[in-house]
């Protein structure tokens, strides 16, 4: 059996080796890729201005009031609907719906495991709202992140954005508003161990707010930051009667890797602290303080981190995993003291110390 | 995408080509098809580049895409290819076979048998005994159980084996 299987992969490796591929159509690849993110931009550049026109014409409404929804403006025209699996639904599936009349489905699968993989779990989408590109891929496993409700993750399939995320204990039930004006209401089910809610809405559609309700009642509300890539990133939620963040944004920190120029900025808002850095945007846990510890997204070899300090700091010494140390000004952002620095090799043992304008420590991370 | 990335996925791509191309050779049997799917499965690897960095894989992600292409390639094409009632010539008659047209022929005829296989088979040979993949990548890659990839590369190897093409060609 076994020289059967190895003869089997000489026999393959000669056949497969013997094809000889034409030179990598790199630059169509890429020119269609564009085009792709072209559109997926025009999209994203519709909600957007819806925001701005809710920025407007409702400043700065960060007082957050339950049960009392405030006007909305008008989104994209997308119909969508979700609803919870029924019982002859494939094992797995978090929730299923439509988007203009065009069915879809999402199911969880189980753990990846192997090399390249951490903490990553198996989905699949199907149904023709997904326009041909349904299928399993790879995504951030199922679990409670901090101490939000939801701890909402997303993927792309085609032009179809899909949320998903495990749910606390308590949590009974999640009504997301669209950009439209569109409620829809989510039931967790339980999958693979944990109690999860889904959603899928057109690339680019806006979320204005999603709402997690325990048995008494509210529990909280996140306003979610729409990043200019089009996705809905979660940070903080809002208790009842709770004040979020003023909008603001400033960046925070550059430079060069390789030749290349990069840059961190800050947005803050109702959803407290994200950063848009080289690789995307990370926002900061909901019950995670910005001056505990570092926010980091990699791509490739640069690794971009982003941290916070008291407000008196004038000055942060970062002390580097290899022993290196840099000093940095930080930058004020909606009062916020706020800093970016790239990272020489792994998160391991960095550390930093804050000190005020008298030389004075006062701050550190760890603290 | 800033340049870094863009170079990123240029050289990712640049590396890992040829391997795609053999992989969706193996799933269509036709050169022609399967640099058109390795070219739509690097185009969507584009497309969402600093994501599928991020998964910490960009090939298993690509060769994801490689098999749903080829599944969808097949939900859209099968019309198009039609059967007939007589096989075509499948050879030369009368010329005298040299080692590299028996290596020619070997060749053919295990590409020309795995297209006999049915699609998850055949994706299973290729994966598990070309690629080298383990059970649970193979089961991810084909989004079924591992039990499913044991019990469809068991069929499929003795289907090979009982291949009469292939046992002239050697594997028995």
């Amino acid at each position: 059996m076994i020289d059967d299987e190895r003869d089997l992969h000489e026999r393959l490796e000669a056949a497969f080796e013997a094809i000889t591929p034409r030179s990598a159509p790199i630059d169509g690849a890429v020119r269609r890729g564009r085009a792709i993110r072209v559109w997926r931009r025009a999209a994203v550049a519709a909600g957007a201005a819806a925001v701005v026109a809710i920025g407007v014409f409702a400043v700065p409404a960060l007082l957050h009031s339950p049960a009392t929804p405030g006007p909305v403006a008008p989104g994209g025209s997308s119909t969508v609907t979700v609803q919870a699996p029924g019982p002859h639904s494939a094992p797995g599936t978090i929730a299923l719906g439509t988007i203009n009349g065009q069915r879809w489905q999402f199911i969880a699968g189980g753990k990846l495991s192997g090399a390249g993989y951490s903490n990553a779990q198996d989905f699949t989408t199907s149904g023709p709202a997904f326009g041909g590109d349904a299928g399993s891929q790879p995504g951030t496993a199922l679990a409670v992140y901090g101490a939000a409700p939801v701890s909402f993750l997303e993927l792309t399939c085609g032009p179809v954005q899909i949320y998903y995320g495990a749910v606390q204990a308590d949590v009974t039930y999640v009504a997301v508003r669209l950009d439209n004006g569109t409620v829809l209401t989510l039931h967790p089910v339980a999958v693979h161990g944990v109690r999860a809610v889904a959603f899928a809405i057109p690339v680019g559609a806006g979320i204005t707010e999603v709402t997690a309700y325990s048995r008494p009642g509210e529990i909280a509300a996140a306003i979610p930051f729409n990043d200019p890539s089009g996705m809905a990133d979660f940070g903080v939620w809002l208790k009842p009667g709770q004040h979020g963040l003023a909008r603001a944004s400033g960046r925070i920190g550059s430079g060069t890797f390789h030749g290349s120029a990069w840059s961190a900025t800050a947005y803050l808002g109702p959803w407290g602290i994200c950063f848009q850095f080289p690789a995307g945007v990370a926002c900061v846990l909901d019950g995670v303080s910005v001056d505990s510890g570092a926010t980091i997204l990699t791509s490739g070899e640069l690794s971009v981190a982003a941290g916070g300090a008291p407000a008196s700091t004038a000055l942060v010494i970062v002390y580097q995993p290899d022993g290196a140390s840099t000093t940095l000004r930080p930058v004020t952002v909606g009062g916020q003291k706020l800093f970016a620095f790239q990272l020489r090799t792994g998160p391991n043992r960095l550390s930093w110390t804050d000190y005020d304008s008298s030389g004075a420590v006062v701050g550190s991370m760890p603290g | 995408m800033n340049a870094q990335l863009d170079g990123e996925f240029r050289e990712f791509m640049s590396a890992r080509w040829p391997v795609m191309v053999r992989l969706a050779y193996g799933l269509t049997g036709d050169q022609g098809h399967a640099e058109d799917v390795a070219q739509a499965a690097f185009t969507r690897a584009y497309v969402s580049w600093p994501r599928v960095k991020r998964s910490g894989d960009p090939e298993a992600y690509v060769r994801q895409i490689v098999v749903n292409q080829n599944r969808n390639r097949f939900r859209k094409h099968r019309v198009a290819e039609r059967l007939t009632s007589s096989p075509p010539e499948s050879g030369v008659v009368g010329v005298a076979r040299t080692d590299a047209t028996r290596e020619y022929d070997e060749r053919s005829a295990l590409i020309t048998a795995l297209q006999r296989l049915g699609p998850r088979q055949r994706a299973v040979i290729v994966l598990r005994y070309w690629m080298d993949l383990t059970e649970q990548e193979t089961a991810v890659a084909l989004n079924c159980s591992v039990g499913t990839v044991k019990s469809q590369a068991s069929r499929a190897l003795a289907t090979l084996r009982q291949d009469t093409e292939l046992v002239d060609g050697g594997f028995q």
